[in-house]
């Protein structure tokens, strides 16, 4: 947690100030008692309406000053907290934008989100709470018990055996159900598991008849959330009746030997009301800070989550010197291997591969065989694991990642549009491009109709593109790559939604660039690829040959398979 | 509009009942030992009061009269722990059944619900209901009704004490202590606007950020990261200056209501005081004791109040969740089958559709009056540009919905006649949304078949040809996937898909692009174990590759939900149609 309260510096002044307000708050509420034994030792014994009037007033003015103290109190708490939380998520965004793909994948996308919105709320509000009243609850139990021996000391000492009864009830049934509330919350995780699986495989589970199965299973996990529910309510609900019973004794025995005390005439009749008022204060102040203690478990458990996904280093590091490759080729492959984790079977191995400027390389390859992997290691999405890849014959690790990929042209296999115009859209791949630029890149990617439809470039895209179908998005990916001009241009599969005529325009499209491109295309289809300068076949993360579609079809058993499984039976139709 | 709400919230309120209408004896005890509890923690000030009137000063303190009193007080104070707790206990009881009563009536109503509701309505909206909802409506209403009949009793209590004990002073603490309540909805309703202000935001930040996140790789491909940060830090400084401003002022009503608190209890102490000089030897004193009671009172006589406006807005909530989960459990379900519905026994495979007509949007008509008959064992291919109704076809064989016009008979027997049970059983089926549940490997190969043996599931899984990654997976068939497939790739979970309905091997089968992941090599490896499955199956083939269809014995043409040509392969070449068309495309450079 101390890595996270340096974004708390800017915010020192008000981390002090707040528990500093709410302490002399406090001391305020502590005096209330004596006021309070003084109106009936003096005012009322004594007979003295002028000393009760005049303490009254004193009770109003402590209750003033305590507010404007509080209210002071208030705001520097919410002004560090919801600082200290905006700085924070500035700074984890900011971190997240720095990961690698590799780092995205260990750590997943829906883990990071949670991070940004619900753990950075619960953070907020436990700090807001813990600069309010962390340091006053316990202030406030030990100030009555300091008060309660300068009234007396013997009776004092029912104070003093009190407290640390109180704190063994209050933090044992804590530490005993915490945990059972965090294995409650994994119970209620699978009652949620169940319902949202049972609406996302709907289809299956209907045409397998799993109906009532489905809600057995449901039933089971849901009497056993309800069973856990209820052990755990029953342990903390002890909490409140111990307490109650401890805090009770305490008060007999103080009555006791106040009266003990007041017989020998060593205390008044308002002292032993203000050492009884001293101990209520202590059990509103108890409950309070039990409450307290659960927000904040709650808030630390969240911000050391945060803390865990700032301590991922990012994973993209430049290097200084290495090896040069040829500058002839634009990209380069030297005995490339990959492994996506140290366990696994390697995902690419031993490729080498020269590509000169201009070039159309085509991928093809099965399942797993990887296609996709070959070509995320040119913008360096990935880093080889080992050999090197070289782009102008210096290898990827020395560019700035953004150098690198600037000169890229990347269109992904999941076409991912952002909401905003298309033009916005466009623009990521060139801010400073004209709508001529970006006009060329759309007919070029056939998606002109796309925006006849849609309005021009100042067509909506929708959350998730949503009111765009799959191969209207493909394309737009595909000139948002365009616009970019880029030196490289990567297909990866991303003409699959298009229809075949379609494919084939775009590929013409492609060929007669002006900026001659150097360009990979990943695709499954051989037609895709035939007219490619070379196509690399891909088995199992090895390269099982490299040539023309022709010259592979003699060559290349894996190829000539793939092709066959694609084309042999019309040649028989 | 008010009136209409209040009569919604009545209607909520009275489904509530129901549900905790069985649970009605624990609902009666922990009414009548809450409101015991409150007498007795009232009671406790006032045997401490006159304790302290024994103990007036030096050799007048009346030993014997203490000790009775304090002894008193301990039997008091152990007494209203022990309710306290049954009473804790018991609610708890109650909200936890009510809520598990209805999560299963919500579950079981989503086994019923009709298709057309569940693919209308966002998965993630009907869980929230299920999980979100019914847990803040139990927290609200039951937990919030408990705090409502207690803070209701202590607050009645403790004005009967005060006054029996003293009416004067009593009126001071009754007339001035709804103020705190007073203050606390002052803040309360000029706060709303900046907690509204703060969620807007709030919500505007979390839709950059999952948009932002979900797509990190794009954002990172195009060198956007500063960009995105900006964009996010924008929205992070209104959030922050909306949020101060939200977070100080809601804090505000502590120490306000603590303010007026404290202004009450120095009233009370000075006409205490006041009265006690005045009544001092009289034959009814008001004493030091009543006068150490009275400030205890009002000290506590606040809370409630405090607790109970924070209640009722608690409760609005509660019922506005209660009465989604009500309106979810209330949905109609499908038509349930008929009582002499059919069992589909020995299929044969003969399947006929008879002017059929359907549409999802009753003004926009997708199938119109399609006919086809499939004699038993016959592959039928469709094919056709996105959206001309190939899935809608499915979903009408299978039952996902029903037809609105003409019939769908399976072996001469109308499908609405046969249960829907066995008419699904009779149907394999590979759809394009791949789907997993988490689970072993062993356990979702088997869903059709729990009882299948380790070899048949090994056989049908090298039939797939999905033995050879099983078995590279770290537990092999005993692999614990995550929710949809988890770190498996798309093909991988196709031909698991695959493998289960070869499990099971149902007379029929219904093939939705059930390729479309995976490469065409091992697709072809795939189709000879395909081949073998199909004879003599009645099979349903929708696929984009056409590829994948020439061999069916009759290929449906589809665009925009009619049939336009239907023959074989060489057929339709020769007829040099649409689909023609379409085929020939393909080899289009």
């Amino acid at each position: 947690m101390r890595k996270l309260f340096v974004y708390l510096r800017d915010y020192r002044r008000e981390s002090v100030l707040g528990p500093l307000f709410k302490l002399l708050e406090a001391t305020l509420e502590l005096i209330v008692p004596l006021v309070v034994a003084s109106v009936i030792d003096r005012g009322i014994v004594g007979a003295d309406r002028g000393h009760a009037v005049r303490m009254s007033l004193v009770l109003v003015l402590l209750g003033f000053v305590g507010l404007l103290f509080s209210v002071t109190a208030q705001y520097f708490a919410a002004k560090a907290s919801v600082g200290f939380v905006t700085k924070l998520r500035s700074v984890l965004f900011r971190h997240i934008q720095r990961f690698s793909y590799r780092t995205l994948d260990d750590v997943g996308v829906s883990t990071l989100i949670t991070r940004m919105t619900a753990d950075m709320n619960q953070v907020q509000t436990g700090l807001n709470l813990t600069l309010r009243l962390l340091l006053r609850s316990p202030f406030v139990v030990f100030g009555a018990m300091v008060m309660a021996f300068t009234v007396d000391r013997r009776a004092a000492l029912w104070f003093v055996g009190v407290i640390p009864a109180l704190s063994v009830v209050v933090f044992g049934v804590m530490l005993v159900s915490i945990p059972l509330y965090k294995k409650t919350q994994g119970k209620l995780d699978r009652v949620l598991g169940r319902t949202r699986e049972t609406l996302s495989g709907v289809r299956v589970l209907r045409a397998f008849g799993k109906e009532e199965s489905e809600i057995d299973a449901f039933r089971g996990e849901n009497d056993a959330l309800t069973s856990m529910q209820k052990y755990v309510g029953r342990i903390s609900a002890l909490m409140n009746p111990l307490t109650y019973i401890l805090l009770n004794l305490a008060v007999i025995g103080l009555l006791h030997s106040g009266a003990v005390r007041v017989q020998a005439g060593v205390l008044t009749q308002g002292a032993v009301v203000a050492l009884y008022n001293y101990m209520s204060q202590i059990l509103v102040e108890l409950v309070k800070l039990a409450n307290l203690i659960i927000n904040i478990t709650k808030s630390v458990a969240c911000g050391k989550r945060i803390r865990a996904v700032l301590d991922v280093s990012a994973g993209e590091t430049v290097c200084a010197d290495l090896p040069q490759g040829d500058p002839a080729y634009r990209v380069e492959f030297r005995g490339v291997g990959l492994r996506y984790n140290e366990t696994g079977d390697p995902a690419l191995q031993g490729v080498d591969l020269c590509v000169r400027p201009g070039e159309t390389v085509g991928v093809i390859g099965g399942t797993g065989s990887g296609k996709t992997t070959l070509v995320n290691l040119v913008p360096r999405f990935y880093e080889a694991s080992e050999g090197q890849v070289f782009v102008d014959g210096r290898d990827v690790r020395v560019f700035q990642p953004d150098e690198l990929r600037r000169r890229i042209g990347v269109v992904p296999q999941k076409a991912v549009l952002f909401a905003g115009s298309i033009r916005d859209n466009l623009l990521w791949g060139n801010e400073r491009a004209s709508d001529g630029e970006l006009l060329e890149a759309v007919a070029a990617a056939q998606a002109q109709d796309v925006l006849s439809v849609k309005g021009g470039l100042d067509g909506v895209i929708e959350p998730s593109a949503r009111n765009l179908s799959g191969g209207q998005r493909q394309r737009l990916t595909i000139a948002r790559a365009l616009v970019r001009r880029p030196e490289i241009l990567i297909l990866d599969d991303s003409a699959s939604a298009l229809d075949f005529a379609t494919d084939a325009a775009l590929r013409t499209a492609l060929r007669s660039l002006s900026y001659h491109p150097t360009v990979f295309i990943v695709s499954q289809r051989t037609s895709s690829l035939q007219h490619a300068d070379r196509i690399v076949v891909l088995d199992e993360g090895r390269v099982a040959g490299i040539g023309t579609h022709d010259a592979l079809l003699k060559e290349c058993a894996v190829y000539r398979e793939i092709y066959d499984s694609q084309f042999r039976k019309e040649a028989e139709a | 509009m008010k009136k209409t709400r209040v009569k919604a919230e009545r209607g909520t309120l009275k489904k509530v009942l129901l549900y905790i209408r069985p649970y009605w004896f624990h609902v009666i005890v922990s009414v009548l030992l809450s409101a015991l509890t409150v007498a007795l923690t009232l009671y406790i000030p006032v045997l401490v009061g006159r304790v302290i009137d024994h103990v007036v000063g030096a050799g007048k303190v009346d030993y014997e009269s203490v000790i009775k009193l304090l002894v008193r007080i301990g039997v008091v104070a152990v007494g209203t722990a022990l309710l306290q707790w049954i009473v804790t206990s018991v609610n708890n009881r109650v909200t936890y059944h009510v809520v598990r009563d209805v999560r299963d009536e919500a579950f079981c109503r989503l086994q019923i619900l009709p298709l057309s509701y569940l693919d209308k309505h966002p998965a993630g909206e009907i869980v929230s209901r299920v999980i979100t909802d019914v847990d803040q409506f139990a927290d609200g209403l039951l937990l919030g009704f408990s705090q409502l009949f207690t803070g209701g009793a202590t607050i009645l209590g403790t004005v009967g004490f005060m006054i029996a004990i003293r009416p004067t002073i009593a009126a001071v603490v009754i007339v001035l202590t709804p103020l705190s309540f007073v203050a606390a909805r002052f803040i309360a309703t000029h706060t709303y606007r900046y907690f509204q202000a703060q969620s807007e935001t709030r919500a505007e930040q979390t839709a950059l950020v999952e948009e932002m996140l979900t797509n990190q790789k794009v954002v990172k491909a195009f060198s956007q990261e500063e960009n995105a940060a900006a964009r996010f830090d924008e929205i992070n400084g209104r959030l922050q200056k909306t949020s101060l401003k939200a977070v100080f002022f809601s804090s505000l009503t502590n120490p306000t209501t603590r303010f007026v608190n404290n202004v009450v209890y120095a009233l009370v102490a000075l006409t205490g005081a006041i009265i006690c000089i005045a009544t001092a030897g009289t034959a009814a004193p008001f004493t030091v004791g009543c006068l150490s009671a009275f400030l205890s009172y009002a000290n506590q006589y606040t809370k409630p109040f405090n607790e109970i406006s924070g209640v009722v807005s608690e409760l609005q909530n509660a019922l506005a969740c209660a009465s989604r989960i009500f309106d979810l459990i209330g949905q109609p379900p499908q038509k349930p089958d008929d009582v002499d519905a059919v069992v589909l026994q020995d299929v044969r495979g003969s399947v006929e559709l008879r002017d059929v007509a359907f549409s999802y949007l009753p003004d926009k008509p997708l199938i119109e009056d399609l006919n086809l008959s499939v004699q038993p064992g016959q592959r039928i291919a469709i094919v056709g540009p996105t959206g001309c109704g190939k899935t809608t076809l499915i979903n009408l064989l299978m039952r996902f919905y029903d037809a609105d016009a003409g019939e769908i008979r399976v072996d001469g027997e109308d499908i609405r006649c046969l249960t829907r049970r066995s008419l699904r059983a009779g149907y394999g089926m590979v759809l394009q949304d791949t789907w997993l549940r988490s689970g072993t490997i062993r356990e979702n190969l088997s869903l059709g078949k729990p009882d299948a043996t380790q070899d048949e599931i090994v056989a049908a899984c090298r039939a797939a040809h999905a033995h050879g990654f099983i078995c590279r997976l770290p537990q092999g068939y005993d692999t614990v996937i995550g929710e949809d497939g988890g770190s498996l790739s798309q093909g991988q979970k196709q031909l698991l898909c695959i493998a289960r309905i070869m499990l099971c091997l149902p007379p029929m089968l219904i093939l939705d692009e059930a390729t479309s992941s995976i490469d065409t090599r091992t697709e072809a490896h795939i189709q000879q174990a395909f081949h073998a499955m199909m004879t003599g199956r009645t099979t349903f083939i929708v696929a984009h590759r056409l590829s994948t269809v020439r061999e069916a014995d009759m290929i449906l043409v589809m665009r925009d939900g009619r049939v336009v040509e239907t023959g074989t392969h060489k057929e339709l070449l020769r007829k040099n149609g649409f689909y023609a068309k379409l085929y020939n495309s393909q080899f289009a450079t």
